[in-house]
């Protein structure tokens, strides 16, 4: 049976019937065709579907919608301004992070909270903020990078 | 000159600012109206006839629109090379568990799941082989008794043996005899999966003309096209293949991947039907690497010289035919000029998945087990494992293996580079070691083709065919940029799909910056030519006195006299040769061999036998940077799959079944274990290659499990010769446990009649 | 993947009301563990059950008399941050830190890590080793169940029909305490525990005599257990290499670890004996005034660091 529910994505609020077993995840991207967040494994261990619910970052394949009632999610699509890129977005781009990009909402994601929580990592603290997002590609190394480059680039700004 | 402004630049990827707002497309982002999906009923039963499959209720299901199984389409079989051993759905019998028997199409995924539970399948049990060496044996089950009837059967095959390589040189048993020390070690190593983020999806939709679109992660979309047309029996001009963004690969998806499911769904229903594989489907629906068992002997003089080899190699190839077998035969003597061997490599059928591709298949496996022997040669004749290797390595003029002579290449600049960044050599404190490996691969070569025009306002299309795996649309855009002598920014790289760019081979096998990007080369240099004539004929001057720069074509002696790209496309619609396009295409490419040299640090924890990598550093001969950033990016992510490969991965598999079809128990490197990773970038440019560039991909994935195997040697003093190097392993070691030995019973192994097959040595792997 | 029902509970009378009306129903907290069980088929439950938004489940509050007070609902991640529980239970902090990721940490609760009763649930160590009670609610009333009675089993908990878990309580620990989990497994984040060993220890007096000492040993047993013969040899006495030793083997001879996908049998005792002596070494340290940064802790929990030569 489907279940109303009232939500905010990236500032835009949402009236929706779902099911109790969808999850946030396929909300998402099922319904609402926001597909940057990925699905990488729907069991949490690869953190592709990494969102940001009342700021704090979730794996959403885990999460029923339901339970997403009355919160504000924030995916990678609500990130930009207009043009303009995140800097956590940009610094990507520019050092490298981004391979075959399928990790990356996820990681975005992840980087955006853990900055949140502490404006001024060490490299160690990047990688253990990290530690929930897998990536194949990069070997994590152009991202640690960028993610401390992101950081000093919010501190000046 | 031009070509400096954009050569050796970090330009970022040019797809990256879509893929950091999730913008990108992948397969699985594709919605279309009245959209179906798909799930396929697998094998519970490693290999088993099959009496009965009875899909009635399952088509009943409100909520299902179709149910296929092989009976409903054409009987025809497949194969990932040449042998056609394979069906999209099994038929009289089942050989792993796994294996396709039916697929469905419902309104959403709980009621295909639901139709899947209801189809009913009855199974005879046949005895099943799961241990490849057993599967050896001439009383062993057979996993394809009908293998001689197959087409692409070669002569010699037989039993459960789907090919046998053979290569050699020199004269092997005499130099034995002659050799003052002999040596003889087995190695084995792990089942491993490629672990790409995106689990394989495609979506696929039948025009009303008749013409079917199918949108898919693929790293061959020709390959694509050709098999489903071959399997289906249908033109290949029916067939659209869009290749989505891909979300890696690693050579899972160089070929028919599970397009024909979603596609024979779409005929049968008439409407878009898609198919998305769980992340256990990635193990489960995808062929992966299975165990190798290596044997290596060698014969070496007092000095170092090694002067002979033998090498015999097993591949685990599962059920059908994959992919490994080959590297067995090319890499078993190593990136060492040994003048006289014999190497013999088999790939074993078992009921298993098969063994899918996975950046250069089978080569990390020996490249384990050729580096670890390779080291203790070294320390039983009291060398230095550097000299050691430095005295035996190829150099310029050497035969290469597959005949032929090896070209100039960075090989010693790579073991200087090394030496030189881990102070090598160093006595280091307890529980502390350094290890090194040697490595090399080959450029990959095969058919490409390219083309380029010219817009009317100066900007430039550049078509490839080639999937964009490792950032090559960004390096190709830079070298139609040079080529052309105009600015990165002007040039667009175009969406493509199967009608509309011309045929290039899959992307895989460290091909497409060295062959694609040489037709890039070409056909920059073919639309030059145009242009210049063009602005020849205008200007009245033989094309001779022109030069192309800039974003102009212009006379040497009067710069200013001449035109801009933008003014000659304009100047060409009412030419007498018509609109500018430049294209090229080449089908081979020469031997430009790839080295690359890394070196590990490690500490041991005695206690627990946990394993951190302190320092890991490498130096790899890439020929020409042309985009630095991004081959650090593919080195610096192939090291981390090598150290995957070396501690924690494994696919573990009992009868046939996999235990750990899951990342919650298949364990990929996760960032708060990974080292800095050290780089050297050495650049000895090849004859042909575009602006001398060399592949680059695969190469930094072999070396790491060798590396830390003998960093591990060098900490603590133990020798592990089984992937991967657990903590586990190295506790049983120190405590002196005999650990498991590996035999082979090379009699039986040596007397089997070789086929004679012969040995690619260029294309995908 | 059966087509289950979904309840929301705004307080506890209403849960328990709704568990007493439907049965096979499943409680859903932070939610990491329904979905994905459910898909895989292991779990079909009829309803679930949404507790998440009943109030008053997630305060974490400490007084030195009455000890440590964890709604059920409290994050995994607020046990990492929370500066009451870095100071007064480290423990359960470096088990924190050592949970799966930051992600999941936002939304697990430790009600959840305790109810579902995994013998490699990283909370439970150290919270067995604090001496953690239960207090369960339920429609005879309110019960306090200590945490080594509450556990039952893998998966099996003392939980009767329509009771729920409301509130984890911790004694207060004596002065000079000090405590170490630490975690085995492959890698520093995401994985299930093969080994975890929490050990608290106080100091008896400035002597440097051990005083009270619990070791806790996770992952190998059907639940978490005591080491209790380790504990029994180190109590009252000074720690020196010898007697450490002899409590590392106590403690693996307590153990009774299974083979599985995550190691052998046989490899986790000598894990087990290993940890116990280092997590005991680094305690006792810590009783005696050494203080450790929350990064070196992390590191410690998680095997990234260990330094031959100290601390066992």
């Amino acid at each position: 049976m489907k279940h109303g529910m009232h939500l905010t994505i990236n500032g835009e609020p949402y009236e929706l019937l779902v099911e109790p077993y969808c999850s946030l995840l396929d909300l998402l991207r099922d319904e609402l065709h926001l597909t940057g967040t990925k699905r990488g494994c729907d069991e949490g261990d690869c953190g592709a579907c990494t969102v940001l619910i009342q700021g704090k970052t979730a794996t959403s394949c885990m999460m029923l919608a339901l339970d997403a009632k009355d919160k504000e999610v924030v995916t990678v699509e609500g990130l930009a301004r207009g043009d303009k890129l995140h800097p956590v977005q940009d610094a990507f781009v520019q050092y490298g992070g981004v391979q075959c990009g399928y990790c990356t909402p996820g990681l975005i994601m992840s980087a955006v909270g853990l900055l949140r929580e502490n404006p001024a990592p060490t490299e160690e603290d990047v990688r253990y903020g990290i530690g929930g997002n897998l990536c194949r590609c990069t070997g994590y190394a152009k991202v640690i990078q960028a993610i401390l480059k992101a950081a000093e680039a919010m501190r000046t700004a | 000159m031009p070509e400096e402004r954009v050569l050796g630049r970090n330009y970022p990827r040019v797809d990256a600012a879509d893929k950091v707002s999730g913008r990108s497309q992948y397969a699985g982002d594709v919605y279309l109206p009245g959209m179906l999906i798909c799930k396929v009923l697998k094998s519970a039963r490693s290999h088993a006839r099959i009496l009965r499959i009875d899909t009635s209720q399952a088509e009943r299901l409100p909520g299902v629109r179709a149910v296929i199984t092989g009976r409903d389409i054409p009987d025809v079989r497949f194969g990932s090379g040449a042998v056609r051993d394979r069906r999209v759905f099994a038929l009289e019998k089942v050989r792993y568990v796994g294996e396709p028997l039916a697929a469905v199409a419902a309104v959403d995924e709980i009621t295909a799941q639901e139709a899947l539970d209801l189809i009913q399948i009855e199974y005879a049990d046949l005895p099943a082989i799961t241990d490849p060496i057993d599967a050896l044996k001439p009383d062993a089950p057979l996993v394809h008794e009908d293998l001689p009837r197959y087409e692409g059967y070669a002569a010699g095959m037989g039993g459960n043996v789907c090919t046998v390589l053979d290569s050699g040189r020199g004269e092997v048993d005499r130099a034995f005899a002659q050799a003052e020390h002999v040596f003889e070690d087995t190695f084995r190593s792990q089942g491993i999966n490629q672990g790409y983020l995106e689990p394989m999806a495609c979506v696929a939709s039948t025009d009303p003309s008749g013409r079917i679109n199918v949108w898919t992660s693929t790293q061959g979309p020709y390959q694509v096209r050709g098999a489903l047309a071959a399997v289906l029996q249908l033109p290949m001009s029916r067939f659209r293949i869009i290749p989505m963004e891909l979300g890696g690969g690693f050579g899972a998806k160089l070929r028919l991947c599970l397009e024909p499911y979603p596609v024979l769904l779409a005929l049968k229903t008439g409407k878009p039907v898609k198919f998305v594989a769980t992340r256990e489907e990635v193990f489960t629906l995808s062929g992966f690497r299975l165990p190798t068992t290596i044997y290596l002997k060698t014969g070496v003089m007092q000095d170092g010289t090694i002067i002979a080899r033998e090498a015999i190699s097993i591949f685990d190839m599962g059920a059908y035919l994959g992919a490994g077998v080959q590297s067995g035969v090319s890499h078993t003597i190593g990136p060492y000029n040994i003048p006289n061997y014999r190497v013999r490599s088999y790939a074993v059928y078992t009921n298993k998945i098969w063994a899918g591709s996975y950046r250069a298949s089978g080569v990390a496996d020996v490249t384990f087990a050729v580096e670890s022997h390779t080291d203790i040669i070294a320390r039983k004749l009291g060398m230095d494992p550097w000299e050691f290797r430095m005295r035996n390595a190829l150099k310029e003029g050497d035969t290469a293996i597959q005949g032929g002579r090896v070209p100039r290449n960075g090989l010693q600049q790579t073991l200087e580079a090394v030496k030189e960044r881990m102070q090598w050599p160093r006595t280091s404190e307890p529980g502390h070691g350094v290890g090194l490996a040697l490595c090399q691969w080959r450029s990959g070569s095969g058919p490409s083709s390219a083309s380029l025009t010219i817009n009317e306002d100066g900007t430039v299309i550049l078509l490839t065919g080639s999937v964009d795996i490792t950032g090559t649309d960004t390096v190709l855009a830079q070298i139609a940029a040079a080529a052309l002598g105009v600015d990165m920014h002007q040039v667009v790289i175009a969406k493509r799909d199967t009608d509309v760019a011309p045929f290039t081979g899959p992307s895989g096998g460290s091909r497409i910056t060295y062959s694609q990007g040489k037709a890039v080369e070409l056909a920059a240099e073919d639309t030059k030519r145009k242009l210049i004539a063009l602005a020849a004929e205008r200007l009245e001057a033989p094309a001779e006195a022109l030069a192309c720069g800039g974003g102009r074509v212009y006379a040497k002696e009067a710069p200013e006299r001449g035109f801009s790209l933008g003014q000659l496309a304009r100047m060409s619609l009412t030419s007498k040769a018509g609109p500018i396009q430049g294209t090229a295409s080449l089908s081979a490419m020469p031997y430009a061999p790839v080295f690359n040299t890394q070196a590990a640090e490690v500490t041991v924890d005695r206690e627990t036998g946990a394993v951190k990598i302190v320092r890991f550093v490498q130096a790899q001969d890439v020929g020409v940077a042309i985009n630095p950033m991004a081959v650090e990016g593919q080195i610096e992510g192939g090291a981390v799959q090598g150290i995957g490969r070396a501690l924690s991965e494994e696919v573990v598999i009992r009868d046939g079944r996999i235990l750990n079809p899951s990342l919650t128990t298949y364990l990929m490197p996760l960032a708060p274990d990974m080292p800095a990773i050290e780089n050297v970038l050495v650049e000895v440019p090849t004859e042909e290659g575009p602006f001398g560039a060399r592949a680059v991909a695969e190469p930094p994935g072999f070396g790491p499990p060798a590396a830390i195997a003998n960093a591990i040697a060098d900490a603590v003093g133990v020798r592990l010769k089984e992937l991967p190097l657990s903590p586990e392993k190295i506790l049983c070691a120190l405590r002196g446990e005999p650990l498991e030995e590996i035999t082979l019973d090379l009699e039986l192994l040596r007397a089997l009649r070789g086929a004679g097959g012969s040995i690619q040595w260029a294309g995908s792997g | 993947m059966n087509r289950f029902e979904y309840l929301e509970a705004g307080t506890l009378p209403e849960a328990i009301a709704l568990l007493g009306q439907h049965e096979e129903t499943r409680i859903v907290a932070g939610a990491t563990d329904v979905l994905v069980r459910w898909r895989q088929g292991l779990w079909k439950p009829q309803y679930v059950l949404n507790i998440k938004r009943i109030p008053g489940l997630e305060h974490v509050s400490y007084t030195p008399d009455t000890g440590l007070s964890l709604g059920s609902l409290v994050s995994i991640r607020t046990l990492e941050l929370h500066p009451l529980i870095r100071e007064h239970y480290p423990a359960l902090t470096q088990a924190a830190t050592a949970f799966a990721g930051v992600q999941i940490r936002n939304l697990a609760t430790v009600g959840g890590n305790v109810c579902n009763a995994s013998p490699a649930g990283d909370t439970l160590p150290a919270l067995l080793a604090y001496g953690a009670e239960c207090r369960l609610v339920g429609p005879a009333g309110e019960r306090l169940v200590p945490l080594e009675f509450f556990l039952l089993g893998p998966g099996r908990t003392a939980l009767q029909p329509a009771e729920l878990l409301a509130e984890l309580r911790l004694p207060p620990q004596p002065p000079d305490t000090g405590a170490l989990y630490i975690k085995h497994s492959a890698r520093s984040a995401m994985d299930i525990s093969a080994v975890g060993v929490a050990a608290v220890v106080s100091l008896a007096g400035k002597d440097g005599v051990c005083g009270e000492v619990k070791i806790a040993l996770g992952a190998v047993a059907p639940t978490v257990i005591r080491a209790r013969s380790a504990e029994a040899l180190l109590r009252g006495q000074r720690l020196d290499a010898e007697r450490l030793q002899q409590a590392a083997q106590a403690a693996m001879e307590n153990s009774s670890p299974i083979d599985d996908i995550r190691g052998t049998a046989q490899h986790r005792r000598a894990i087990v004996a290993s940890l116990a002596k280092r997590t005991v070494s680094y305690a006792m340290q810590m009783a005696q005034g050494t203080s450790f940064p929350f990064r070196t802790q992390r590191a410690l929990a998680v095997e990234a660091s260990f330094e031959e030569g100290k601390g066992a």
